[in-house]
């Protein structure tokens, strides 16, 4: 699908979701292991597992909008004449920045909060912002991705 | 403002926004003009991914692509072309039938799709096929995937309605995905009949095989599905933990049986996984925003009096939910179908004391069947782009599997029990 010469975007983040991936399926299976060798259980890593599933899906999500693969509804918008069209692809990146900018800006009021109130993890008894600071993090990091990608639209007209 | 809710949504989704960020923003402009806090914006997002059920979506992705890159799908076909033979139809059935194997090791219907259409439909055009026809079987067999247990579908649907265990609904799966599979048989091998498909001299120089050479290069894939669904069965793994073992036991068949895979593969397959997953999971999350906010408004239990009070007639109600499951599932993708819709229908569900895991397998089937009937055919365009042509092209074939594959849904829609019977005897249902 890609041709080998052209360097796909957006390369860190790919290589990170895929240490992600990889990551969740080695504690996953070192548990299932664990579990029929030692009847011990550190199932107490499930909150971490899920944690990296927020990563996972945040970072995936990047990739994704740089290969434009989210999933849309491009059947109406194919049938607006040129100016329709560029409306609609305003409307959509407009669209994903906000929503993104709002998670980044509420996501990062919760994690204070968790950081102020010095709320601790149910599980690992870590400071629960630990893991919450990162959908701020990444939601910010998706803005970015969406600015860099317009820049880069504009200097190479489609 | 519960209009306000639907008209966002629309108008976003109609204008190319992808479905997730439109769900997310029309949760969000509630939650703003109703005032009921901004701050449950990130909660949301939040607590709707950190689940650990979910976290079986991702790894039955990256087993599904694992078992694809070994040339396991490969093997199969195979295997399918040695039992059904090179006749007329032959490789529409063995097709179809690969895909079901494949739909007991993946739980999504693109993935299913995809692989089968790499490794068949070169082959099916050599044997007279035409391309269309190839795209739409292989679209259409590859929907079976979310039906035959594991199923992202039904892990979903667990989430969301917890009356209806994973097992249960696995095991419930089991009959409608193969009906739905010997559904597709009939048009298929008629219409090939008709038309002559796969009656072309196969003078191309592939290496005949054995049944016994096929059998046994297949078996490894072949024991996958066994793995996995008996794993879960005596209650050796949870639905995550198969699909972990899953992904190692096709690493172990791709790097030592076949030497298939390596290094570089083993990466490239992480990526595209962990890409996937984040397209599917964000919609999970950001649905959980439009489903939250349409709850605390109560939007959701006025629809769902709005279908309760269509008619008294419990068929009638049914038969309208059916349709509106159908005609959504031609639009929508199955995540936004299931966070869009299972909130509204639950209380029709408790109103007319429908049997939730009956109720999850005919939701499933409308999925299915969504995912192969355009405009929004998720399976039919994988397949399509990897045969290079047009969706249209495809619709004279793809009606035919529509209305086959309706007529299994119906079937399980009047007689529950085609669903129920496995479950009941697994000691699954209350």
């Amino acid at each position: 699908m890609h041709s080998p010469g052209n360097k796909r975007p957006a390369r860190i983040e790919r290589a990170l979701a895929a240490g992600c991936m990889a990551l969740l399926c080695i504690i996953t299976f070192a548990n299932v292991l664990v579990r029929y060798l030692t009847n011990a259980s550190f199932a107490f890593t499930e909150e971490f597992s899920v944690f990296l599933l927020l990563v996972l899906t945040l970072l995936g999500s990047v990739s994704a909008f740089a290969e434009n693969r989210h999933i849309r509804i491009t059947m109406l918008v194919e049938k607006l004449p040129k100016p329709g069209r560029r409306l609609c692809a305003g409307i959509e990146w407009m669209a994903n920045i906000a929503l993104f900018g709002l998670l980044a800006w509420f996501g990062y009021r919760m994690a204070l909060d968790d950081f102020e109130f010095e709320v601790t993890s149910p599980g690992l008894g870590v400071p629960q912002w630990w893991y919450t600071v990162w959908l701020p993090l990444l939601s910010a990091l998706i803005v970015v991705r969406l600015l860099l990608m317009l820049i880069s639209k504009r200097r190479v007209p489609e | 403002m519960s209009l306000l809710l639907f008209v966002v949504f629309l108008g976003l989704m109609f204008a190319g926004v992808p479905l997730g960020v439109a769900m997310g923003l029309a949760g969000t402009a509630v939650i703003y003009f109703a005032d009921l806090g901004l701050m449950s914006l990130p909660t949301s997002v939040y607590t709707g991914i950190a689940k650990y059920p979910l976290l079986a979506i991702p790894v039955f992705v990256l087993a599904g692509m694992i078992f694809e890159r070994s040339g396991v799908a490969l093997r199969l076909v195979r295997f399918a072309v040695a039992i059904v033979g090179e006749r007329r139809g032959g490789l529409a059935l063995a097709a179809i039938l690969v895909c079901m194997v494949l739909g007991g090791i993946s739980g999504s219907g693109p993935a299913d799709a995809a692989a089968v259409a790499t490794v068949m439909i070169p082959g099916m055009v050599r044997a007279g096929y035409p391309l269309a026809f190839s795209a739409g079987i292989i679209a259409a067999a590859g929907s079976t995937a979310i039906l035959i247990p594991p199923s992202i579908v039904f892990i979903l649907y667990s989430v969301l309605v917890p009356e209806a265990s994973v097992p249960a609904l696995f095991a419930a799966g089991l009959i409608p995905g193969i009906l739905a599979g010997l559904a597709l048989m009939l048009p298929s091998w008629w219409l090939s009949v008709r038309n002559d498909f796969g009656a072309k001299e196969r003078s191309d120089g592939e290496i005949k095989t054995t049944f016994w050479q096929a059998f046994k290069e297949a078996i490894w894939g072949l024991l996958a599905p066994v793995l996995i669904l008996g794993g879960m069965r005596s209650g050796m793994f949870t639905p995550t933990e198969a699909a972990v073992v899953a992904v190692f036991y096709g690493l172990f068949v791709g790097l030592v049986i076949y030497r298939t895979l390596n290094w570089g593969s083993i990466y490239d397959v992480l990526v595209e996984s962990a890409e996937v997953s984040g397209v599917i999971l964000l919609i999970i999350s950001l649905a959980s925003v439009f489903a939250w906010a349409g709850s605390t408004l109560g939007a959701f239990e006025a629809l769902g009096a709005l279908l309760i009070g269509i008619s008294s007639n419990e068929t009638i109600v049914l038969l309208a939910v059916t349709l509106l499951l159908l005609v959504a599932g031609m639009f929508l993708d199955a995540v936004s179908i299931l966070f869009i819709f299972v909130p509204f229908l639950l209380p029709v569900i408790l109103h007319f004391k429908w049997d939730p895991v009956w109720f999850g397998i005919i939701l499933a089937m409308n999925i299915a069947i969504g995912q192969f009937t355009p405009p929004m055919a998720i399976n039919l365009m994988v397949t399509c782009r990897i045969a290079g042509i047009r969706i249209e092209e495809t619709v004279p074939w793809v009606l035919w599997f529509l209305g086959a594959m309706s007529t299994a849904m119906l079937l399980v829609t009047f007689i529950p029990e085609l669903a129920l019977a496995v479950p009941r005897a697994l000691g699954y249902l209350n």
